[in-house]
C-alpha cells in the first residue's frame, strides 16, 4: 500500500471531532479567559465532561507558557490531559476580536482542543488540518461573520479539512538559519560556528542542491585525527600544533572538499516518525528535511522534543 | 558481504536452515569420522561432533562462538570424554599468557605514542604518490603484523588508511582490503604475528629465531609477490590517490598535522621485547631451561616480565591495559577451542587421523607438505584459521613423532593457516576486524565476491610460493627434536643434519 494511500484512509474530516453544539458563534466582549472557561463549560455540558477547572487551568498554563495565536487571527489554546478517551474540540468565533495575546492581533477564531495525554500528534494534525485557512489572510474574519453554528460547520465541513493520518516532516520542521555553499572557504564555516554559536551548517552546490554538512565536531576530528588520541603524553601538542595547519590554510579549503556526505535527512512528505527514526539510528542533533533534493528545512531536537513531547 | 556479527537481522527460517545445515555436518562428522575408523569408540565420535559443533558455529553464528564452546566443553566432560584435569591441561594456558603479555604491551605502545609515530612518520612523508603510499601500507601492514599481534596491527593500519584516505576524499575499500591482505602474509612471519604462530612454534618447539630462518623468508617472498599483483589489480584507485595527492599537494596541504611525535619510549620497549624474543632459546639455555617441561619456557614469560615492568611503571594505567586492551573474549575462545582440540588427542582421533594420512598420501613429507598447504589454507578460507590450527596440530603432531624429517609440515600448516585466510571474508579475526572498521568509518562493505575474487588470487600465489619455498630451504627441526642446549635452540640446522638423523633411526 502507497503512502498515499495509508493517509488517505486513516484521515478524517476536522468535523468528526466536534458538532454544531460545540460551537458558539459572535462571542463579543471577552477577555481571553473569561472566553475559555465559556467554551470549556460548554464542551462538558455537551460530553458529560468533569473537572472543567482542571482543564481550564492546564489551557491557561499552556497558553501564558506559550501563545498559540497565529498570525491569520487564529488561536488554538489547547492542554494534554489525563483521562480524556478522545480528543475534543469547541469553537468559539468573534467579529470584533478577542485580544488573546498582549501586542498579537486580535483573535476572530478560537479552537480550544482538549487533547488525551498519550496521543502526541494530535495537535500537530490539527495545525496541518487548518493548514489551508490559515494560509488565508482572511479566513478568520470570514468564519467570524457566519451567524450560526451550522454555517460554521458547513464551512468547515469543506473537503479540504481533513487531519491527516500522520503528522509529515514538512509540519515540524523550521526553515535553516544559515546555509553555506559548497564553494565556499572553511574560514567562513569557522566564522559561523563562532559568531553564529553553530556546531552544524548545510551545505548546498550552485543549483542549491544539498551536498553535506560542515561540523564544528568534524573540524575537531581534522584537526586531532584519532590516532593522535591514541597518546597518553599531549606533550608534542601543547600548543595546538595540529590546529595550525588548518589555521594555515582555511582561506584555500573548500567547503566541497572537507564537508560530510553523511548527514540524517528525510523528505518533505515522509511521516515525522521517520525524523525520529533518523535522529536516534545516527544519534544526531539534527535531522535535514530535503524537497528531492534541495534543503527545505531542518527539525533540531529540542524543537522536535518539544512538538511531540509538550506542544 | 557476510556479516557474521549480527545474527539479530537474520529472519527465524534462515536461522533454521543453518541450524540444519550445521546438524547434518555434525552428523556426517560423526559419520564420516566411525566410517574411517579415525574415530572407533563412541567417546571419540563425540569429540568428533563437539568439535565439528564448534567449528560450524563460527562459520554460521559468529557471536555464539563462545556459547558454543562452553557448551562444547560442558559436553565432553559429562560424557567423560575428557575428564576435568585432561580438560584443562589442553587449555594451552602458556599460549594465553602469551598472548595477554602481548596484548598488554601493545596497548602501552599505545598510549606511549609509538603507534602514532609510525602513522605520522607515513603521514609526513613528502612527495608521496599513491603508488609510493601503497608500497609502504603493504610494507608496513606486514612488518607490524609480524611484530605484534595481526589484529592490532590493522586497528593500527587502518587508522592511517582512514587517515590518508578522508583528508584525500578518496575510498578506503581498496586500502583496506590491500592492508589486510599484507597483514595476514605479514602475520606469519614470526611468532608474534599470529595466535597460529605462537600456536604451531610452542606445540612443535621452534624457536623465534628458526621462525626468522624459515617463515620470515617465506612471507618476505610472498609478500613482494602479493605487492606485484596488488599493485596491477588495484591500479585505478592508486592511480586516482596519484591525482588526489597531486591537486592536494598544489595547495601546499598535508595528509595531517605536522607534529614530531616522542616515540623513543615506545621503541625501546619494542626493542627490549623483540630482543628479548628473539634470543630467549639461548637465554633459557643460561638459565637452565631445558628439556620439554620447559619448551620455550622464556620465550612464554617474555612479555610477562615486559607488561609487569611496564604497568609497575605506570600504576594509574595498569588496570586499563588489562581490562580494556586485553581482547578476554577472543582469549576464553582459544583456551575452550583448545580444551575441545585435546579432547580429539585424549580420544586417540588425531593419531588415527595422522596414521590415515600417513597411508593415504605416500611420498613422505614431501608429498605430504602442499596436501597440507592446501587443505589448511582451504580450511582456514572458511574457518578462523586459529580453529583449523587447533584442529590440525595434533595430527601433525602425530606425524612428527614418527620422524624430524615430518617437521616441515608445521610450517606447511602455518603457513597455510595464515595465507588461507586471505582467501575469504572470514578467513582471519583480521579481516573481520578491518571489514568492521570499515563499515563504521566509511558506511561501506565489501561484498563477498569481490574479496573473494583478490583473496584467492593472493591466497593462491602466497601458497604456492610457500611450497616452493618449503622445498628449496633448509629443514629447520624443533628444537626439542633436536635436544636442547646452549647451541640447540637457535640458529638454523645444517639442510642435511634431518635425513642423516632420521636414517639414523
Amino acid at each position: 500500500m502507497s503512502k498515499a494511500a495509508a493517509q488517505q484512509r486513516e484521515s478524517r474530516a476536522l468535523t468528526s471531532f466536534f458538532g454544531a453544539e460545540d460551537i458558539m458563534v459572535q462571542q463579543e466582549g471577552f477577555q481571553r479567559n473569561a472566553l475559555l472557561r465559556n467554551l470549556l463549560e460548554h464542551l462538558a455540558d455537551n460530553h458529560g465532561l468533569r473537572n472543567v477547572d482542571a482543564y481550564y487551568n492546564a489551557v491557561v498554563r499552556r497558553e501564558n507558557a506559550m501563545g498559540t495565536v497565529l498570525a491569520s487571527g487564529i488561536a488554538i489554546p489547547h492542554a494534554r490531559l489525563e483521562g480524556l478517551s478522545q480528543p475534543y474540540v469547541a469553537i468559539a468565533t468573534s467579529e470584533g476580536g478577542i485580544a488573546f495575546e498582549e501586542g498579537a492581533p486580535l483573535t476572530h477564531l478560537v479552537f480550544v482542543v482538549l487533547i488525551p495525554r498519550d496521543q502526541p500528534g494530535f495537535y500537530l494534525q490539527i495545525l496541518r488540518a487548518l493548514s489551508s485557512i490559515m494560509r488565508n489572510k482572511d479566513a478568520a474574519r470570514t468564519v467570524s461573520r457566519l451567524k450560526t453554528a451550522g454555517e460554521v460547520m458547513r464551512f468547515f465541513g469543506r473537503g479540504d479539512m481533513v487531519l491527516p493520518g500522520y503528522v509529515c516532516a514538512a509540519d515540524i520542521m523550521c526553515d535553516a538559519p544559515t546555509v553555506l555553499r559548497d564553494s565556499d572557504s572553511l574560514k567562513t564555516a569557522i566564522d559561523c560556528f563562532i559568531s553564529k554559536d553553530l556546531s552544524e551548517v548545510p551545505v548546498v552546490d550552485g543549483d542549491g542542491d544539498m551536498v553535506g554538512v560542515v561540523s564544528a565536531r568534524a573540524l575537531m576530528r581534522v584537526c586531532l585525527p584519532e590516532y593522535l588520541l591514541w597518546m597518553d603524553d599531549l606533550s608534542a601538542m601543547v600548543n595546538f600544533e595540529p590546529f595550525a595547519g588548518v589555521l594555515r590554510n582555511e582561506q584555500n579549503t573548500w567547503l566541497s572538499d572537507i564537508l560530510s556526505g553523511e548527514y540524517p535527512a528525510v523528505q518533505v512528505g515522509a511521516p515525522a516518525i521517520s525524523v525520529a527514526a533518523e535522529l536516534a539510528r545516527r544519534d544526531a542533533s539534527r535531522c535535514y528535511v530535503l524537497n528531492g533534493g534541495k534543503l527545505a528545512g531542518i527539525i533540531d531536537l529540542p524543537v522536535f522534543l518539544n512538538k511531540i513531547f509538550r506542544e | 558481504m557476510i556479516n557474521r556479527g549480527n545474527i539479530r537481522d537474520e529472519s527465524l527460517a534462515r536461522r533454521l536452515v543453518k541450524l540444519a545445515v550445521m546438524a547434518c555436518a555434525v552428523a556426517a562428522a560423526g559419520w564420516g569420522s566411525r566410517a574411517l575408523g579415525v574415530a572407533g569408540g563412541w567417546q571419540a565420535q563425540v569429540a568428533v561432533c563437539t568439535f565439528a559443533g564448534v567449528i560450524c558455529t563460527t562459520l554460521f553464528f559468529w557471536t555464539h562462538r563462545v556459547a558454543a564452546a562452553f557448551l562444547g566443553v560442558a559436553a565432553l566432560v559429562a560424557t567423560q570424554t575428557v575428564t576435568l584435569e585432561g580438560m584443562l591441561r589442553s587449555t594451552e594456558l602458556d599460549i594465553i599468557f602469551f598472548l595477554i603479555g602481548m596484548m598488554i604491551i601493545v596497548g602501552v605502545l599505545k598510549d606511549l605514542g609509538f603507534w602514532t609515530w609510525v602513522i605520522q612518520s607515513v603521514v609526513n612523508t613528502r612527495a608521496m604518490t599513491g603508488l609510493s603510499f601503497t608500497v609502504i601500507l603493504c610494507v608496513l601492514s606486514a612488518v607490524l603484523s609480524g611484530i605484534m599481534d595481526e589484529v592490532s596491527s590493522i586497528v593500527v593500519v587502518l587508522a592511517l588508511v582512514f587517515q590518508v584516505c578522508d583528508t584525500l576524499k578518496v575510498k578506503p575499500a581498496p586500502f583496506v582490503l590491500i592492508a589486510v591482505l599484507c597483514t595476514n602474509i605479514g602475520s606469519a612471519a614470526t611468532m608474534l604475528g599470529n595466535p597460529v604462530g605462537i600456536f604451531v612454534g610452542n606445540k612443535a618447539g621452534f624457536a623465534f629465531t628458526q621462525f626468522l630462518a624459515v617463515a620470515a623468508p617465506v612471507a618476505a617472498v610472498a609478500l613482494a609477490a602479493a605487492v606485484g599483483v596488488i599493485l596491477f589489480w588495484f591500479r585505478a584507485p592508486i592511480r586516482e590517490m596519484t591525482a588526489r595527492m597531486a591537486r592536494h599537494r598544489e595547495g601546499h596541504q598535508g595528509l595531517g598535522p605536522p607534529l614530531r611525535i616522542p616515540y623513543r619510549r615506545g621503541l625501546l620497549v619494542l626493542a627490549v621485547t623483540v630482543g628479548l624474543i628473539a634470543f630467549h632459546s639461548r637465554i633459557e639455555a643460561a638459565l637452565g631451561l631445558t628439556g620439554e617441561a620447559n619448551r620455550n619456557a622464556f620465550l612464554i614469560v617474555t612479555p610477562l616480565i615486559i607488561a609487569a615492568v611496564l604497568m609497575i611503571c605506570r600504576p594509574r594505567r595498569a588496570r586499563d591495559y588489562v581490562q580494556n586492551d586485553v581482547e578476554w573474549w577472543t582469549l576464553l575462545f582459544f583456551i575452550l577451542l583448545f580444551a575441545i582440540a585435546g579432547a580429539l588427542e585424549e580420544q586417540g582421533v588425531t593419531r588415527n587421523a595422522a596414521a590415515l594420512l600417513g597411508e593415504w598420501v605416500s611420498g613422505g613429507p614431501p608429498a605430504l607438505v602442499p596436501f597440507v598447504l592446501g587443505l589448511s589454507a582451504v580450511g582456514s578460507a572458511f574457518v578462523d584459521n586459529i580453529v583449523f590450527a587447533a584442529a590440525f596440530t595434533p595430527v601433525v603432531q602425530s606425524l612428527a613423532e614418527r620422524s624430524a624429517d615430518f617437521s616441515v609440515l608445521w610450517w606447511a600448516l602455518l603457513f597455510g593457516a595464515c595465507f588461507g585466510g586471505n582467501v575469504t571474508v572470514v578467513g582471519s579475526t583480521a579481516n573481520m576486524i578491518a571489514l568492521g572498521l570499515l563499515e563504521k568509518r566509511a558506511r561501506v562493505q565489501i561484498a563477498f565476491h569481490e574479496w573473494l575474487k583478490i583473496g584467492a588470487l593472493v591466497g593462491l600465489i602466497t601458497t604456492l610460493i610457500a611450497w616452493a619455498m618449503l622445498c628449496v630451504l633448509p629443514a629447520q627441526a624443533p628444537a626439542a627434536q633436536r635436544g636442547a642446549g646452549p647451541g640447540g635452540g637457535g640458529g638454523p640446522a645444517p639442510a642435511q643434519a634431518l635425513p642423516q638423523e632420521s636414517a639414523k633411526k
